[in-house]
């Protein structure tokens, strides 16, 4: 099937595990990324709405540097480069609508657009995702990184019991 | 001289661009950019995901623990994770919900772009505009966003234990995880089709 073209995901994890060591030892901090859409859209809102944006305390942080010169927004645009790399060299590329068999594609853009929505959100409570909460954090046995995972995958079980359409 | 290294704010920019790709070639790599695989943990078909993301955690740590002890890394300089233990708790069960949701984590969405996905892309900019919704309405959550700071704590300090023990725990636990998962999917494969 089309799965044999990926690698082991253990050797894909040993991968991921030196890249992490790597950043810990290179940069002091671990790898991220939903930082990178904060600084993004709050920097996108800004150009368009400046005066609301400016009212919105929470997004101050994220905007005192140009989106350029932030160093999760740089690894974030290396992710989708290196990604791009793993895809052309397997020919994997192809432009698509990836969903479900009995889902149509409008359904589908949904299921993406509000899950997306409730990661964004999820990814501010939480102070970070799967990269800079659960990996990073769950690598230096950060309490914060265990909560985390042990939360996703309890609710992730649940949640899938309960949306088993989406994916059969 | 021990790391993290002292790097230029330009250079450290750099490394970035590097790390990234490295995490996005091993990401799409192990099949993490397509959201069947990142989604069939939650229905038993694929464990792509824990068997990636806990031996990522293992290699890791077991490089924190030595690297440490052997003074060539410093940790008090390095960014540990802070804790919140309400907000990461409820942040991390809503997270699960969007995730079967979408089929993605915001990592993994770029890398499913990388491959053509414009689901993936989608997405993306739910996840943008579900940032700026939390940034519009901040300050109705912020009290529960602030509660329960438990600062940098990590495993070895809360339980008092050597990190060497918390390793050797952890080994134990995502063994006894991928011997369980390797066994269902030979059942597995026999009697269900793919």
């Amino acid at each position: 099937m089309k799965e044999k073209k990926f690698w082991s995901p253990y050797l894909a994890g040993i991968g991921l595990g030196l890249t992490l060591l790597a950043s810990f030892m290179i940069a002091g901090q671990g790898l991220g990324a939903s930082r990178a859409f904060t600084v993004v859209a709050g920097a996108g809102m800004q150009s368009v709405l400046p005066a609301y944006t400016a009212t919105l305390s929470y997004l101050s942080k994220y905007l005192e540097l140009s989106p350029l010169r932030d160093w999760t927004v740089l690894e974030v645009g290396g992710v989708l480069l290196g990604a791009l790399a793993g895809v052309l060299l397997s020919r994997g590329f192809q432009f698509r609508f990836d969903k479900g068999a009995r889902l149509s594609i409008s359904t589908r853009v949904m299921t993406a657009f509000g899950g997306g929505v409730i990661l964004g959100f999820a990814s501010r409570i939480a102070r970070g995702c799967t990269s800079g909460v659960a990996l990073t954090g769950g690598a230096q046995f950060a309490l914060s990184g265990w909560v985390f995972v042990i939360a996703m995958f309890a609710s992730g079980f649940l949640f899938a019991a309960l949306f088993r359409r989406l994916w059969s | 001289m021990s790391a993290p290294f002292i790097l230029t704010d330009t250079t450290n920019l750099v490394m970035a661009v590097f790390l990234g790709l490295f995490f996005g070639f091993f990401l799409e790599r192990g099949g993490l950019g397509s959201p069947h695989k990142l989604t069939g943990v939650f229905y038993l078909t694929d464990f792509a995901v824990p068997k990636a993301m806990f031996t990522a955690i293992l290699v890791a740590a077991t490089g924190l623990c030595l690297l440490s002890d052997l003074k060539y890394l410093d940790m008090s300089r390095v960014w540990i994770i802070p804790t919140f233990f309400w907000p990461q708790l409820v942040g991390g069960a809503l997270f699960g919900m969007g995730y079967v949701i979408s089929g993605y984590c915001p990592g993994t969405a770029v890398a499913g772009l990388a491959s053509g996905r414009l689901d993936a892309l989608v997405t993306m900019i739910g996840i943008g505009c579900g940032t700026l919704f939390f940034a519009a309405i901040f300050p109705l959550v912020e009290g529960f966003y602030k509660t329960t700071d438990m600062g940098q704590i990590t495993l070895p300090e809360l339980m008092s234990m050597n990190h060497w023990v918390v390793l050797a725990l952890v080994f134990v636990l995502a063994g006894l995880m991928f011997y369980a998962m390797e066994r269902y999917e030979k059942r597995g494969s026999s009697s269900l089709p793919k």
